[in-house]
């Protein structure tokens, strides 16, 4: 196994791990309902939307 | 004031059996209950003309229009109110006119952090969001119809060096308590106890709409009432003199054009006025009821000096909900007992019920203002219907309503099939280029393979549908901004009916085709819980956008012809299951009376680019959101586990078959095999239960390795189409991809829809959805495939 390889795979086996915790998270913070559906209805959608306009 | 004599010569019939065409005028609406007092609110109260409209194409529900509003009432609701044809003089709804009363109130404090709050609230579809999305620059969503806002919504402005919190509040015809959005309204405001109220009333429809306002009007909260719609009443002829409209209602009003923008600075001004003045004065403008309960209210009042005004004047009506405030009082039931004296009292001396005398002295005290502010076009003829429905001469025509509905229903599949074919392929060969271009330009490796086969292969096999999510989108947007939505109700209310389902169902049927989360938060408008509760265990049969990618991948690979209707095929299967569905809950276990189906029919408006454009640009944006996070990440998860452990000397096919993903894939293939998939399409499914776009960039990822697509440049829809099994016949032929689709659209609802589902009905009815759509997408597919392979 060639260096490059083994850097390659640790690089790779990171993305995985990143991509399964935040794909947890989200489906455990969504099943709570305090999820970022991206339907636009739910609470936290309404959290970040939150603008202001001055007069 | 009626005599007598004229009393004893009207002979009342049956609203019900009043003919197309024919005006009358109300007599009394009989029985009791949440129904009558919801009547007696839209403006069924005695005196008021009535216009039978239409009957619906299925005869069942009836279009009545009344006080310039249109009404739908079902045939045994009609049969409630009892009319009359003699023009007879019920002036004594005019004479009831007392004008306002001065109360002495503590004056508002000021508050310390300088942030103010201001609640809107209104009838429905009166435009409060259209404002709320002007004043704050949010992107609620609005439409042309009753109950878009579920839920209240919060902004910021500020104004003159102040801070002001603008809260949204769903829709209200009155704060009586009867529907779960009055409930939320009125709870709100004595809980939050705003600095002001920004009233909107739809200035086209005054009498109707300021009926709230005298609710309001009691409640002691300085309030400015903005005249929404004032650029259509202008066109409709009908002259305001504002400023005695003003000075009768005892409140600020002031023009507003929401959706254009016009005066929503004056608004805001008069707001900021009116808060200010409350700071230092300590007088309120109340409706005045007369010398009877105005000294009954002032009795009472003094017995409960914590109360306001409308919660006093709820205990003499006897309101539940206002009579448990007063419970925790060390005089509570020299309260009750006071209270029930007085209703005893003033229902003696008008000879009615308390619910009919306070309605009736509000809407005489609107009409009593308007009679001497409103000067209605002359040329407009009683029971003549005002602009703005002219469409509905066709869209709700006897014979061609239900045809308008369903080629309705077709154009808008077919469009996103045809119309969205041509930027698909543009962004397809986007993507193939550059998974060309990376696969050239990096060394063989792991890395690569992830890039190319996991990331450009799952998240790309998706993202080639964004241009049919738009157009989908567009088209609902349409349907929600004209108005059609409420005729859809109103033209299938019978069928709905028939099934155990409120027409009022259709609309979060219908909202549904976008996404099964809001159409879920939109059955809050349904009064019923029960009837709630069928709507939401259906709801997710309704197929949304994110199924979409799945069909028009597996219609565009396997069908060659009538694309669009085997796409709106899937829809309607969707719908018929929801249907059988509600029929079998109804029936057993959700089992209960029917109920009432009093909707309006708002005028059609014209959809504008800027919503519609805006409507779609959000739900875009959001999809491409979800490409970059949630699909991005499961399509590396699902590459990973497609990919480890590897095996030196195998082919792709051999590796990813004894892959992690394979041997979950055959563990569940038994389950799956009777429907004609193999375990990459188990696996797809299995995965998708998170979203639903992941079925498809799960299949983008498991057939990077078909022997007869190793061109990276192949689309999914060429690999699919060359899948074969060991044995050489091919995976996919059109029977395993409509029962592959028929799967989709019924199984599992999304993670999202299903806390949703726990939210609105509780845990219980959410573990019910996952288990009874899983079984029928199952049954369903089964049926199918195992009936169609016998032909």
């Amino acid at each position: 196994m060639t260096t490059s390889t083994i850097i390659q795979t640790i690089v790779v086996l990171g993305i995985v791990a990143v991509a399964l915790v935040y794909v947890l998270r989200r489906v455990i913070k969504t099943s709570r309902g305090h999820g970022d559906c991206g339907c636009g209805c739910g609470k936290d959608c309404q959290c970040k939307n939150k603008p202001g306009k001055k007069y | 004031m009626m005599t007598d004599k004229d009393k004893k010569d009207i002979t009342p019939r049956l609203l019900d059996n009043e003919p197309v065409g024919m005006t009358v005028q109300v007599v009394r609406v009989m029985g009791d209950g949440a129904f009558r007092q919801r009547l007696l609110e839209m403006g069924f109260v005695r005196g008021a003309r009535v216009t039978v409209i239409k009957n619906a194409p299925l005869k069942d529900p009836v279009e009545y229009m009344i006080m310039g509003s249109h009404i739908s009432l079902r045939h045994s609701e009609a049969a409630q109110v009892e009319v009359t044809d003699k023009d007879a003089d019920f002036c004594d709804m005019e004479d009831a006119y007392n004008g306002i009363v001065e109360t002495e109130v503590a004056g508002m404090d000021p508050m310390s952090d300088n942030v103010l709050r201001v609640v809107l609230i209104g009838n429905p579809n009166c435009g409060k969001t259209s404002l709320f999305n002007n004043v704050t620059g949010a992107k609620e969503k609005v439409g042309n119809y009753g109950g878009v806002t579920v839920d209240s919504k919060e902004g910021w402005f500020s104004i003159g060096g102040r801070k002001v919190q603008l809260v949204d509040l769903p829709g209200t015809y009155s704060l009586t308590e009867y529907s779960p959005e009055e409930m939320y309204v009125r709870t709100y405001i004595r809980d939050n106890h705003p600095d002001a109220i920004l009233n909107i009333v739809d200035a086209g429809n005054l009498e109707r709409n300021l009926y709230l306002t005298t609710q309001v009007m009691d409640m002691n909260i300085p309030m400015v009432v903005a005249l929404n719609m004032w650029d259509e009443l202008e066109k409709s002829g009908d002259k305001l003199d504002i400023e005695m409209m003003s000075r009768l209602l005892g409140a600020r009003m002031v023009p507003l054009t929401a959706y254009n923008g016009h005066g929503v600075k004056e608004v805001l001004e008069a707001t900021m006025e009116t808060i200010e003045e409350s700071e230092k004065e300590t007088k309120h403008h109340n409706v005045n009821y007369g010398p009877l309960i105005e000294d009954c209210l002032k009795e009472l009042g003094a017995m409960c000096p914590e109360l306001d005004r409308y919660t006093v004047l709820k205990i003499i009506e006897n309101d539940q909900h206002a009579v448990e405030l007063v419970n925790s009082q060390d005089n509570a039931e020299l309260v009750k007992k006071t209270a029930t004296d007085m209703r005893q009292r003033i229902e003696r001396d008008f000879n009615d019920d308390i619910v009919s005398i306070i309605t009736d002295l509000k809407y005489g005290f609107v009409r009593g203002a308007l009679a001497e502010a409103l000067t209605p076009n002359p040329d407009r003829a009683t029971g003549e219907t005002k602009p703005g429905y002219s469409f509905d001469r066709l869209l709700t025509n006897r014979w061609l309503a239900l045809p308008i509905l369903l080629v309705l229903m077709w154009l808008m599949f077919e469009a996103t099939f045809t119309l969205g074919a041509y930027p698909q392929e543009w962004i397809e060969n986007g993507i193939g280029w550059l998974g060309q271009w990376i696969g050239k330009a990096l060394p063989d490796g792991i890395l690569r393979d992830l890039i190319v086969d996991g990331i450009i292969g799952g998240v790309g096999g998706v993202l080639v549908f964004l241009p049919q999510i738009l157009i989908l989108f567009f088209f609902i947007s349409l349907l929600e901004d004209s108005g059609y939505m409420a005729r859809a109700a109103f033209i299938v209310d019978r069928i709905m009916h028939r099934v155990g389902l409120h027409g009022k169902s259709f609309i979060p049927y219908l909202i549904g085709f976008g996404c099964g989360v809001p159409a879920i938060m939109a059955t809050r408008t349904l009064e019923n819980r029960r009837d709630r509760l069928v709507t939401i265990l259906t709801v997710p049969f309704m197929s949304c956008s994110a199924r979409l990618p799945a069909y028009l991948l597996l219609v565009a690979a396997f069908f060659t012809a009538k694309q669009g209707l085997i796409l709106m095929s899937i829809y309607l299967i969707g719908i018929l299951v929801a249907a059988i569905t509600a029929i079998i809950m109804s029936k057993t276990f959700l089992k209960h009376d029917k109920t009432q189906f009093v909707m309006e029919l708002p005028p059609y408006r014209k959809p504008t680019a800027r919503n519609a454009t805006i409507h779609m640009w959000s739900k875009g944006k959001q999809y491409l959101q979800k490409m970059a996070t949630i699909i991005l990440a499961a399509s590396i998860i699902v590459w990973a586990l497609g990919y480890f452990p590897r095996h030196e000397g195998q082919t792709p096919q051999e590796q990813i078959e004894n892959s992690y993903m394979g041997q979950m894939g055959k563990a569940i293939e038994p389950v799956v095999a009777p429907l004609g998939f193999n375990w990459q399409m188990g696996v797809s499914v299995l995965t998708g239960a998170a979203a639903k776009e992941i079925v498809v960039s799960t299949m983008g990822v498991l057939y990077t390795g078909e022997a007869d697509a190793t061109e990276e440049s192949a689309s999914l829809k060429e690999k699919l189409q060359t899948a074969t099994k060991p044995n050489g016949e091919h995976v996919f032929d059109p029977i395993v991809a409509y029962s592959f689709m028929l799967f989709i659209l019924l199984y599992f609802p999304c993670i999202a829809a299903l806390a949703a589902i726990k939210r609105e009905a509780g845990t219980k009815w959410m573990i019910f959805e996952i288990f009874y759509t899983t079984g029928v997408a199952w049954l369903i597919s089964f049926i199918f495939y195992q009936v169609a392979r016998m032909f």
